[in-house]
């Protein structure tokens, strides 16, 4: 009787362990491509800059206590103005960065000379609750510089988001997560 | 006897505050806003509001609508002016369409590009600014001329011909190009020159608006610095006038007047965007009235107009005026001209 030696393989052997090789291989290697698939299809909460209409309930229906939304400006699309209507009220008593003169009711945008007669404006995200008073200026007066955005280092990614059910004007949308952020375009024509 | 009455007043008393519990809760479910068409709940400082400024006192308002608003049948209207004739003329999508003074299409044709700006010659010539380039054609449409492109960079957005010359705005170079009536680049004005006492145009959006005046001057707005400036054809600064101020004599916003016009009486007719008004200053800049304001010019009769960002880019009006003195103001939301005469005194 002959006996069979395990250490020493067969043909057959051969062939079937490197069948299996080869199949879990593929198998590896479809999982790999399916999982890499889906992350690039996940998505994630934006706001259009050019569909939003600066409403203020991205400040209060956010399920966070302090909204994920907050102001962000395109300096590229910025007209650097001395007299900018984000910054200032309507109505100011004067030129300058008192209080009583600024538009935004938390102080959340900073000015700072740049040279005569431009200045540089500059959102402090702490002090900013995503109200979008200071869109609705820049937005009337002037180029529409200053824009909302969900903040992703905040954002929650909820599943069925508060504001985008409040959203009147269907701005707030899913957007792929490996292009989280819908700039202003520059065009200054 | 009275274990069966507890037994049943507890039953009550659970019914009943079952029963307020779901009153309660139906309540809150009816009240819940998960759409937010009760609004966002912010407090009044967080409210936009310039419905105050948009009013004008009727006392103020010098003119009507004097005829029925012309259609420009553009999807995008950009500008007008008027011949020496009366006919209108107006840019806009890839085309010129011209009206009659009476309101009727008496001519049009098309444009390899969109167009920016225009002026019609006291010869006939229709001079166009397309984004970085002059073309002049003829009465017909015919193409006579393209001018050097001015680069990447430049926006036309006002042109205006005087006997010899032409004066191109740039607003992306903040720059005006005087040429002769060939093309050929004359001079530079407003660049900024310490020696000459010029300070640069301050043009933080693409409306940067220019004429010639009656008194053999240029003028051009700085909107940057809410004036109108007055410029010799070499270049030097002589004067100027105008303020920012969010009440009706001065004007309001980042950057205004966007666009004017000169009246035969030197009078001037400016245009405002964000708060917009149509309004006549005297040949030194005094104040003198208003043409339209916000309750005319726009629907909802404040800052309606930016209701979505694109809307807002959209409110720099265009005007012009004829012979007659009526002021021709294109609405470039409606794509309409509407036309206004001076009310009779009395």
């Amino acid at each position: 009787m002959m006996v069979e030696n395990k250490n020493n393989p067969t043909r057959r052997h051969f062939l079937r362990d490197s069948l299996w090789g080869a199949c879990l291989a593929g198998l590896g290697g479809i999982a790999g491509f399916l999982g890499r698939k889906s992350k690039g299809t996940n998505t994630v909460w934006q706001i259009d800059p050019e569909l939003c209409v600066a409403c203020g309930n991205c400040a209060t229906y956010c399920v966070l206590e302090e909204s994920a939304v907050k102001c962000v400006h395109a300096y590229a699309e910025c007209g650097y103005c001395k007299i900018c209507f984000g910054f200032f009220g309507p109505e100011p008593f004067d030129i300058d960065e008192a209080a009583e003169n600024q538009l935004c009711p938390t102080g959340a945008i900073k000015r700072s000379f740049v040279e005569d007669p431009y200045y540089e404006y500059t959102i402090d995200e702490k002090l900013c609750n995503g109200c979008g008073k200071c869109v609705k200026g820049c937005n009337t007066f002037g180029n529409g510089s200053l824009f909302l955005q969900v903040r992703h280092d905040r954002c929650l990614n909820c599943n069925e988001c508060s504001i985008a059910v409040a959203c009147p004007s269907g701005a707030h949308k899913r957007v792929p997560a490996n292009k989280p952020y819908l700039l202003k375009r520059v065009d200054h024509a | 006897m009275n274990r069966r009455l507890g037994t049943i007043n507890i039953k009550i008393f659970a019914g009943v505050l079952a029963a307020v519990a779901i009153v309660i809760a139906g309540v809150a479910v009816v009240r819940l806003d998960t759409t937010g068409k009760k609004g966002s709940g912010l407090g009044k400082e967080y409210v936009y509001d310039i419905k105050e400024l948009a009013k004008i006192d009727p006392n103020l308002i010098l003119y009507e609508e004097a005829v029925e608003a012309i259609s420009t049948g553009f999807t995008d209207s950009r500008a007008i002016t008027v011949d020496s004739q009366g006919s209108i003329y107006t840019a806009g999508d890839k085309a010129i369409r011209v009206f009659a003074e009476g309101g009727n299409l008496v001519g049009e044709f098309k444009l390899a590009d969109v167009p920016r700006c225009l002026t019609v010659s006291g010869d006939g010539k229709i001079y166009v600014g397309m984004k970085d380039r002059v073309e002049v054609y003829d009465g017909r449409g015919k193409r006579l001329a393209s001018w050097e492109s001015l680069g990447d960079d430049a926006v036309l957005t006002s042109i205006a011909v005087s006997k010899n010359d032409v004066f191109v705005a740039d607003a992306g170079n903040r720059i005006v190009l005087r040429y002769d009536t060939a093309g050929k680049l004359i001079n530079r004005i407003g660049e900024r020159d310490k020696d000459r006492n010029v300070p640069g145009f301050v043009i933080p959006s693409p409306y940067f608006d220019l004429a010639v005046g009656h008194d053999g001057l240029l003028r051009v707005v700085d909107p940057g610095r809410h004036r109108i400036e007055a410029y010799t054809f070499d270049g030097d600064l002589e004067f100027w006038w105008g303020e920012f101020s969010a009440g009706v004599e001065g004007f309001c916003g980042c950057c205004n007047p966007v666009n004017f016009a000169i009246l035969e009486d030197e009078t001037f007719v400016t245009c405002e965007k964000g708060l917009t008004r149509v309004k006549i200053y005297d040949a030194k800049g005094a104040f003198v009235g208003v043409v339209a304001g916000p309750e005319q010019l726009v629907e909802g009769g404040t800052a309606g107009i930016c209701q979505f960002p694109a809307d807002c880019q959209a409110g720099g009006f265009d005007v012009a005026v004829d012979a007659t003195g009526r002021i021709l103001v294109l609405d470039t939301i409606k794509n309409v001209v509407r036309i206004f005469a001076r009310r009779e005194a009395g």
